[in-house]
C-alpha cells in the first residue's frame, strides 16, 4: 500500500513536471491568401469535408483542443500537426508547383481511397471528422478533377509564354 | 482464265493479311509490355530491364504493384502520369529504388549511372 503511494505521487510529479516542458503546438493563422480554397479549385461541398476531417492537421488553421495543451498528448498532437503540414499544407497551397500539386492530389485520392486518412487516431477523438463513403467517394472524384485543371492552367500559362 | 487467278491471289493476300496480324500479336507478347506510345526507347528499355518485374499489373510483389504500376502507369491520363513521374524522380533522387533489400540477392538489378540520368531526366519532364 505504501509503495503503491509512493509510486502514484511519483507519477503525479512527473506528470506535473512534464506540463513544463514547451509543447511546440505549430501557430495558427486565419488568414491564407494561398488557401486552396481561396483559389476557386474545390467546391463548396468538398471544401466543407476539408475544413472539417483535414485542415487540422493540413492547413495553418488548426483547432487544438483541450487535451493538445496537456502533455504528453500536447506532444503528440504536435508532432502530428507539424509533420502533417509538411506532407500537405492546404493553406499554402499555391506555393506549390504544379508537380507538387498533383503530386498532393493523387496521394489525397490514394490515402483517402484506401482509408489511411483522416488518421484512425484523429478519428477517434473527433468521430465527425470521420468520412462516410460517399464523402470519400467526391474527395477522390474532386481530386482527380483538379489534378487536370492544375494540368490545363499550366498548360494555358505555357500557351501565353 | 481470270477467275483461275483470283482465287489463289486471294488466297495469297489473306495469307499475308493473317501473317501480318499475327506477327503483330507475337510481337506484342514478345515485348515484355508497351509503355506509353511516346516513351522514349531508352527509357522503356531501362523500365523492362530494371523496374517492370516488380512494378506491373501480375506483380506478386504487392508493395511494389500498388506503388507503381506501369501498365496502369500507361492507361492513366497525362496528369495522373504527371504526378506519377514527380514520385519517381523522388524516389530516384532518395536513392531508394530499387530498394536495398532486392539489391542483396540480385545486385544485377542496381541502376547503373547512366541508367539512372536516363530515368531521371525522364521523370523531369513534363511532356505527354
Amino acid at each position: 500500500m505504501k509503495w503503491g503511494l509512493y509510486l502514484l505521487g511519483g507519477l503525479s510529479v512527473i506528470l506535473i513536471g512534464i506540463q513544463f516542458v514547451p509543447n511546440n503546438l505549430p501557430t495558427v493563422e486565419t488568414a491564407n491568401p494561398g488557401d486552396i480554397i481561396a483559389s476557386g479549385i474545390v467546391s463548396d461541398d468538398v471544401a466543407a469535408i476539408l475544413k472539417t476531417s483535414c485542415y487540422s492537421c493540413h492547413s495553418n488553421e488548426s483547432i487544438y483542443p483541450w487535451y493538445s495543451y496537456v502533455a504528453p498528448s500536447s506532444w503528440l498532437v504536435a508532432k502530428d500537426v507539424r509533420e502533417g503540414r509538411e506532407e500537405l499544407n492546404f493553406s499554402n497551397w499555391q506555393d506549390y508547383d504544379m508537380m507538387e500539386k498533383l503530386e498532393k492530389l493523387d496521394d489525397i485520392t490514394i490515402e483517402v481511397g484506401e482509408g489511411t486518412m483522416p488518421m484512425g487516431i484523429y478519428t477517434l477523438m473527433h468521430p465527425t471528422a470521420s468520412l462516410n463513403d460517399v464523402q470519400r467517394e467526391k474527395i477522390i472524384a474532386w481530386a482527380e478533377d483538379a489534378m487536370d485543371v492544375v494540368l490545363e492552367e499550366e498548360d494555358e500559362e505555357g500557351d501565353e509564354e | 482464265m481470270k477467275k483461275q487467278f483470283l482465287l489463289p491471289t486471294l488466297a495469297v493476300l489473306g495469307l499475308l493479311f493473317f501473317q501480318g496480324t499475327s506477327k503483330k500479336t507475337t510481337d506484342s507478347e514478345n515485348s515484355l509490355h508497351v509503355m506509353e506510345a511516346d516513351m522514349p526507347a531508352n527509357v522503356k528499355a531501362v523500365v523492362d530491364q530494371k523496374c517492370y518485374g516488380c512494378h506491373n499489373a501480375e506483380s506478386k510483389n504487392e508493395k511494389g504493384k500498388k506503388k507503381l504500376d506501369w501498365d496502369a502507369f500507361e492507361a492513366s491520363k497525362r496528369s495522373k502520369q504527371l504526378a506519377a513521374k514527380g514520385k519517381i524522380l523522388e524516389v530516384l533522387e532518395n536513392g531508394d529504388m530499387p530498394p536495398a533489400k532486392f539489391l542483396e540477392n540480385k545486385p544485377e538489378g542496381k541502376l547503373t549511372e547512366s541508367e539512372l540520368a536516363t530515368l531521371m531526366e525522364w521523370s523531369k519532364s513534363k511532356k505527354k
